[in-house]
């Protein structure tokens, strides 16, 4: 469906001097820096799956992103959407993919929101039947009508989004990418956006691919998650298998027992050696322990058994805390073979 | 896909943005009547000018009252029709590259040249110069007694596009060099200022202002060629015009097309 | 100056500071005002040129000389420079985003923070605009050589000049509390503006309605009146003292006005609830 080899992206940055004399030199001379924002990244993505591509800061994501659509072309290795390399059937491709750039629109700045819709029909080659049938879709799940025919420069970002979301499937794309779409923001617009996948996934299949800093976005929108560290494929599965693989947990509980809070943590490190706990508000305590020494049963008995539980629970490992083992762990490994060699 | 199929298509969908377009016009009446009007303002006191000019002397550079209104009135012409379609650029000059916004042209299904032409069709300010002109031309026309042959009938809506085209491809070629600098607008200013010669006679200006005029930024053959092959039907320089039209477009697409690959490495 | 006078410019100072700095960072707004005043000066210079071609050496019309209409062409046009205070696109910008009402919790007055911001870009563009393109056409072509004496009176004019023309821009951009179209507003200024301030054509070579409207009205004493007095075109000192004492009047009457229309949109504002 979606492939990447080898994928090899520079940029070149002209060394800018300032003002006009400045901007005029660079039209003319050769000096610039070469920045690797991509570096030889491989990875498959299977049809109709809908992935979080996930990789540290600098990692090249949004590149990444733009050597899929067709933005740009790679400096090395290739991809593949579909079949084509997208940046040498840059229109072709665009058929049959839908984009969103976060920040940036891809509507029709001063036009309505019903007229960028008639463009996109128009420039697509859109079926009337499809039209009809996402137009009502819409409707109902994001409440386009609301934007009326107020330009889209005018509109809030929370309505923009919605209008970027919609227009980026109205096509019936096979594939989409959301290059960090802010849709944290909102709550309702959060659930619509997931309904809208869900629909898209089920009744045709759409391939989702999306970059997000945002934690709750992605757990919302994606069922796997593909994290590439310098290049590499360290995770590809579900995101509940990424969660798993944390190398610590969290066990938080109130108890009943009349000691003070710092002699319950005391009670807690001193059972479990290894273990850190610590007083978070209203005297609740937070027990940390890492995974490959306890498991979550012998912590929790251990908590029955000496405490008067008034309340406990156990959260999700938090997702960048295991990014950040997951790339720290690479950087150790990586450290060793230099230590090695 | 055939090129005639490509062309339709890229015709049909003129069509449909030219629609919009208009659309969008009436929905914004005020705002389009206040252009408009800023508008007749300002070509009425670039009029009122030039009576004052001729109130102090009969002939001007050769040319009469008469035939500096129809040369005003025929500048605005071309100026006009460019600017229905091509006001998109300034955007592009001025900050499309800067702030990255560009490359949500390169996503859509359609030439990247077209696309962002797309955003803005048929600027109603156009329509503002369209009409002001046709009006100056018909007025001193009418009071020249002009009387224009067959060819010159034929020849003169073709002088209105091809001057529409150079005065398009000059813009495309300054807006396209924010590819390079990042934003281009002082020189892009730079060049639609110059275009402000074309309202009067070349023949007023230094030699040099003229040369520059005539062969590097060619607007001479938006207004000054053509009216002077419609008022006395001297073709010196008018048989030039198609080649000039042809290379200016050529250039402006060339710089065009090698500012999308620099946009490629650059990443911007 | 007085110890109160010297507090209240102590306050507004920061402002002229810190306009300095944001429009240094704008090096394109100055190739693009020095590009339109150069543009200017050389379509109505050649135009007036061709008029005056052939006239004799003590005056052709309006008692102007080729060096004479074209000294006062190019000095309009640097004038002109003097007056692009960028306060009316400013203000209109200001008005149209609500900034204007986070003006209104400083302890300060608006119209002088405006004032104030202002006075850089025009000494800016003095040094960096009207110096260059001045001495660029003097290279060109031969301008007239004015009277010691005569260049101090138009010294003093340019200054009330530059009052008028900040009165002007201000108004200009306050309609943005009428209409969200400022542009058209600007541009109609731009023409009527020049038109009778006799940038475009010397208000001595109008017809005569014409002619007496613009002497009434305040915009001669952006171009036309400096002239006058740049060129020796006055009769006395009586005459002299006549076209200060209508720029002070014009200065006084714009600033009255400015302040009465000001307190009015600031009531609407709080109307509107900004």
């Amino acid at each position: 469906m979606i492939v990447a080899h080898e994928l090899v992206k520079e940029f070149k940055i002209p060394e800018r001097r300032p003002g006009l004399a400045g901007s005029l030199a660079t039209l003319f001379t050769r000096r610039h820096r070469v920045v690797r924002a991509v570096d030889g990244v491989s990875f498959e993505i299977p049809a109709g799956s809908r992935t979080a591509y996930i990789g540290a800061n600098g990692a090249g994501k949004s590149t990444t992103i733009k050597m899929l659509t067709g933005i740009t072309t790679p400096t090395a290795g290739y991809c593949r959407v579909r079949g084509i390399e997208p940046y040498r059937h840059r229109q072709r491709n665009a058929r049959s993919i839908g984009v969103v750039f976060g920040q940036r629109s891809q509507l029709w700045w001063d036009l309505s929101v019903p007229d960028s819709f008639r463009i996109l029909r128009r420039i697509y080659d859109i079926p009337d039947p499809v039209y009809r049938r996402n137009l009502a879709l819409y409707r109902d799940l994001l409440d386009i009508d609301a934007l009326g025919t107020t330009p889209v420069r005018q509109l809030s970002l929370g309505q923009r989004m919605r209008a970027e979301i919609a227009a980026s499937l109205l096509h019936d794309p096979a594939v989409v990418f959301w290059d960090e779409p802010t849709i944290g923001l909102d709550m309702v617009l959060k659930e619509a956006v997931r309904e809208l996948v869900n629909h898209a996934h089920r009744e045709l299949g759409t391939t989702v691919v999306l970059t997000s800093h945002d934690i709750a976005d992605i757990a919302a929108i994606c069922d796997s998650a593909l994290v590439v560290d310098r290049g590499r494929v360290v995770h590809q599965g579900s995101i509940q298998d990424l969660l798993r693989s944390a190398d610590r947990r969290a066990v938080l509980f109130d108890h009943r027992d009349p000691i003070a809070p710092d002699a319950a943590c005391a009670i807690v490190e001193q059972g479990l050696p290894g273990v850190r706990a610590t007083v978070v508000d209203g005297g609740r305590v937070h027990v940390d322990y890492p995974a490959t020494e306890f498991t979550s049963r012998r912590v929790l008995a251990f908590l029955l058994e000496r405490f008067d539980l008034a309340d406990c629970y156990a959260p999700e490992p938090d997702l960048e805390d295991v990014l950040r083992q997951i790339y720290g762990q690479r950087r150790d490994a990586a450290l060793r073979e230099v230590d090695a060699a | 896909m055939s090129a005639w199929s490509t062309a339709a298509r890229y015709a049909r969908l003129s069509w449909f943005l030219g629609g919009v377009g208009l659309h969008r016009l009436t929905a914004y009446r005020l705002d389009f009547l206040l252009g408009a009007g800023a508008f007749l303002v300002r070509v009425g006191v670039q009029t009122a000018v030039v009576g004052l000019v001729f109130r102090q002397v009969p002939v001007v550079g050769g040319w009469s009252y008469h035939e500096v209104v129809f040369l005003l009135g025929f500048s605005l012409l071309p100026r006009g029709l460019d600017h229905l379609f091509t006001d998109q650029l300034w955007e592009l000059s001025r900050k499309l590259v800067q702030r990255g916004e560009f490359y949500r042209h390169l996503v859509r299904p359609v030439s990247p040249l077209f696309s962002l032409l797309s955003e803005r069709f048929l600027h109603p300010d156009g329509f503002g110069e369209l009409i002001v002109g046709a009006a100056l031309v018909g007025w001193s026309g009418s009071h020249l007694d002009l009387d224009l042959t067959a060819t010159q009938w034929a020849l003169a809506p073709l002088f209105v596009l091809c001057g529409a085209l150079i005065h398009s491809a000059v813009k495309l070629l300054f807006a396209s060099l924010s590819f390079w600098t990042v934003t281009s607008l002082p020189a892009m200013y730079a060049a639609n200022q110059v275009s402000e010669f074309t309202s009067y006679p070349l023949d007023i200006y230094h030699p040099t202002l003229r040369a520059l005029l005539t062969w590097v930024l060619p607007f001479a053959f938006t207004s000054y060629v053509p009216c002077t092959y419609l008022l006395t039907g001297d073709t010196g320089l008018v048989v030039w015009l198609p080649v000039v039209t042809a290379g200016a477009v050529a250039l402006a697409l060339a710089v065009w097309r090698r500012g999308l690959t620099i946009h490629d490495t650059t990443g911007s | 100056m007085k110890p109160p006078t010297m507090r209240a410019v102590r306050a507004y100072l920061p402002f002229a500071t810190g306009g300095l700095q944001s429009l240094l960072q704008y090096r394109s707004m100055f190739v693009i005002t020095g590009m339109t005043a150069a543009a200017g000066a050389a379509v109505t210079v050649f135009l007036w040129r061709a008029v005056y071609a052939d006239t004799p050496a003590d005056g052709g019309p309006g008692g102007f000389t080729l060096t004479g209409i074209t000294t006062y062409l190019l000095v309009a046009q640097v004038l002109q420079v003097l007056h692009t205070n960028r306060v009316d696109d400013e203000v209109a910008a200001e008005v149209y985003r609500g900034d204007v009402a986070v003006m209104l919790v400083r302890p300060v007055s608006y119209p002088l923070v405006r004032f104030f911001a202002s006075l850089p870009v025009v000494a800016a563009n003095a040094v960096l605009v009207a110096v260059p393109v001045l001495v660029l056409f003097a290279l060109l072509v031969p301008l007239t050589v004015p009277r010691p004496g005569d260049v101090a009176l138009f010294a003093l004019s340019t200054v009330f000049s530059v009052l008028i023309a900040f009165c002007v821009n201000l108004l200009t951009g306050m309609t943005g509390f009428v209409t969200t179209n400022t542009w058209g507003v600007r541009m109609v200024k731009q023409s009527v503006v020049a038109f009778f301030a006799g940038q475009l054509v010397p208000i001595a070579l109008m017809p005569q309605p014409l002619a007496a409207l613009a002497r009434w009205l305040p915009f001669r004493g952006m171009v036309d009146g400096p002239l006058t007095l740049l060129l020796g075109r006055y009769d006395g000192a009586a005459g002299a003292l006549q076209v200060l004492v209508q720029q002070v009047g014009w200065v006084l009457g714009l600033g009255a006005v400015c302040a009465v229309l000001w307190r009015a949109a600031l009531g609407r504002l709080e109307v509107l609830g900004g």
